[in-house]
């Protein structure tokens, strides 16, 4: 694996420039926010940032995206053909949580049986530049917790570490390789790479916000019916925004738009926090309540991901603690599910 | 890389009126590539979503049977949007199909016992689609008895009404059809399914029953197989959970850490015990 030290001042460019090459993610300020967005050629992202208040996957699993096109026919509308992005993508400034996140969703869209085309095209293609956290940006940063840290390399391809002056840039994959000319900088030694190990392991003790969220896992199997639930849910608004803000939670609604005589089927987020999400057409709803909602998405994360896929599905970015408007925390209640 | 999300073409070939409310019909599909039939492999239990182009999909249960080669068939309720379109289709129409999905009837299971079907309103889509295939000539020697307990409503709310004629007739097979409450021209049972059960009284040696209908016949049709010692691993039915993708992905129709779509809908009483009561 090559590393390489780039000189600080330098980065924005770099990456402004790629910009002009290829599809080039990366955080930008919006008003008071940090959103991630497609960069115009010669565009400088942010590099001193927090976090992006949306998450990365957006531009692997787009909140609307086109899975077909239909045309009408004498005989009925018919299929005219499938659409994928294509392109490949740098995703700048990623966060290791955020990166980890991908490797979730991968679990999901690449199984053995029915392989996701439209995650997996745009997954294949896209280069994953991280922005590792030598200082924690959020005191509700939990990655500890739920297997990441903030220098975890998991999902990346090109891991920048900050060592003061300069960056350490250790390219991971044949992806991340690939782009090595185009980040130049000089040979890293072995004192940059005592430095960032110094700089991880301060990081992750500088994370205080700390969960039991793998041992809550036996009890989520015990205690399916638990009176905890009963309350839990009680000032939740259903409004979504946990869910639409998470990396990693995948749900989706599928549906179909016609403009005369052509249309397209369409999938968009969605979230297990909506009512309608289960309810069925001559309506039966197997979660008639937000108890059954808010069960589902603590057990999804914390159970039924684990029995399936061996991981939680959460990696503890915060954005959901920071944004609810009620205030409900996840945090808060695996500790609470912890003391059951 | 196969994109599961895309429906093959198809033609409907025929439309049948099942039930005298006219909300129950049966559509047949004829593939209009031959490659497309060949892929199209599926079991008795499986199903498929149905995909009219600018109004959506609806997953539903295959009615016909692999052992009838050159179609598919799918008794569909009008319901909402899809299956109001569908309803509102003629013969010639095209549109898609997307399948086949989910597991199937546990036929290597099956096969070597006795088998009892119980069956309740429209419900009996798969279940027919299963009779078929056990009753086909290849296959019949592999079953043992089959006993098929069929319910609906009224007579006119009776599906597959032929079929149940011809069936009737057969000597490898003991049909006992029952209405709820019959009229004037019915001569045949009245009675609850529960109740029908109690008195057929399947034997629960080597015999694994099948059942698939309304929640409330499940739920009183269940303690008689109990009572006759069908075993919860003998106890098999098939869930329903509102769907999108139909392989896994969209979230929406688990039960527990199983999803409905992918590793469903075919489930034992007993693979049903260690999943969450959510559905
Ligand atoms: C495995 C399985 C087999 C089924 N087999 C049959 C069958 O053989 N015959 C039959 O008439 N019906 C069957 N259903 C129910 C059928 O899928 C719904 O009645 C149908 O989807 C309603 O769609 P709609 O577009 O008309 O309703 P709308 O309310 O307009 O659409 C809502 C959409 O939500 C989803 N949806 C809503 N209700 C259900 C539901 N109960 N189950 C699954 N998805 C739902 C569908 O994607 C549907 O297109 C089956 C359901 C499942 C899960
Ligand atoms: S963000 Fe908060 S209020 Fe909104 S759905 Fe999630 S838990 Fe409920
Ligand atoms: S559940 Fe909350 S903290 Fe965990 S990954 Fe999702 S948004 Fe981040
Ligand atoms: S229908 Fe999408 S996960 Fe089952």
């Amino acid at each position: 694996m090559e590393k390489r030290v780039i000189r600080k001042e330098t980065l924005a460019g770099i990456v402004g420039e790629l910009a002009g090459k290829m599809r080039v993610c990366a955080p930008m300020k919006a008003e008071d926010e940090v959103l991630f967005r497609v960069l115009e050629a010669g565009e400088k992202p942010l590099i001193e940032f927090a976090n992006a208040k949306n998450a990365p996957k957006n531009f692997l699993f787009p909140r609307t995206e086109t899975l077909l096109k239909f045309t009408r026919t004498g005989k009925g509308m018919v299929f005219a053909g499938d659409q994928k992005d294509g392109g490949e993508t740098l995703l700048f400034g990623v966060r290791p949580c955020d990166a980890r996140s991908f490797t979730l969703l991968d679990m999901l869209f690449d199984q053995e049986k029915y392989r996701d085309p439209y995650y997996l095209d745009k997954r294949e293609k896209a280069t994953v530049v991280a922005l590792g956290c030598v200082r924690p940006p959020y005191t509700t940063c939990f990655c500890t917790s739920v297997g990441g840290a903030p220098l975890s390399s998991e999902g990346v391809d090109i891991l920048l570490t900050d060592l003061g002056e300069a960056y350490l840039a250790e390219f991971l994959t044949p992806k991340g390789e690939a782009l090595r000319e185009a980040f130049g900088g000089t040979p890293a030694g072995e004192a940059e790479e005592k430095q960032k190990e110094t700089i991880a392991t301060q990081a992750a003790e500088e994370i205080r916000s700390r969960i039991p969220a793998r041992e809550i896992k036996p009890i989520l199997d015990a205690r399916f019916e638990d009176p905890f639930w009963n309350t839990l849910h009680q000032k939740c608004l259903a409004c979504g925004t946990c869910t639409y803000l998470c990396p990693t939670c995948h749900c989706f609604d599928i549906s179909d738009e016609v403009k005369r005589a052509d249309g397209i089927r369409i999938r968009n987020w969605d979230s297990c926090m909506f009512p309608m999400f289960t309810k069925e057409t001559l309506g039966h709803n197997p979660r008639p309540s937000q108890k059954e909602r808010w069960r589902q998405r603590v057990m999804h994360k914390f159970r039924y991901y684990v029995d399936n896929f061996g991981a939680i599905a959460c990696v503890g970015c915060g954005r959901c603690v920071m944004a609810c408007p009620v205030n409900l925390d996840i945090r808060k209640v695996v500790a609470d599910i912890a003391k059951l | 890389m196969q994109n599961p999300y895309i429906p093959v073409p198809v033609e409907v070939a025929k439309i049948i009126t099942e039930v005298d409310t006219k909300d129950i019909k049966t559509f047949r599909f004829a593939f209009l590539r031959k490659e497309d039939e060949a892929a199209f492999e599926y079991l008795p239990g499986q199903f498929a979503e149905l995909s009219i182009f600018g109004k959506g999909e609806s997953p539903i249960g295959i009615a016909s049977s692999p052992t009838q080669p050159g179609y598919l068939e799918f008794t569909v309720q009008k319901a909402g949007v899809v299956t109001t379109a569908l309803h509102e289709m003629e013969v010639g129409t095209v549109m898609g199909v997307r399948g086949p999905l989910g597991n199937s009837w546990p036929i290597d299971y099956l096969a070597g016992k006795n088998i009892v079907i119980v069956g309740g309103g429209f419900a009996f889509t798969t279940l027919r689609s299963l009779i078929n295939y056990m009753l086909d000539e290849r296959n019949r020697s592999r079953f043992g008895k089959i006993t098929v307990i069929y319910g609906a409503r009224t007579p006119g709310l009776l599906i597959y009404k032929d079929e149940l004629a011809e069936w009737a007739k057969r000597d490898d097979l003991a049909l006992h059809v029952t209405v709820d409450k019959g009229d004037e021209t019915w001569k045949g049972r009245e009675g609850f399914v529960p109740t029908v059960c109690k008195e057929v009284a399947p034997s629960s040696e080597n015999a694994v029953t099948v059942i698939c209908g309304p929640p409330i016949m499940i739920r009183f049709t269940l303690p008689v197989f109990f009572e006759l010692g069908f075993s919860k691993e003998n106890i098999i039915t098939s869930l329903e959970m509102r769907m999108k993708c139909g392989i896994g992905k969209c979230g929406r129709c688990n039960v527990g850490e199983k999803y409905v779509c992918k590793d469903g809908p075919v489930f034992s009483l007993a693979e049903l015990d260690k999943l969450t009561k959510e559905y």
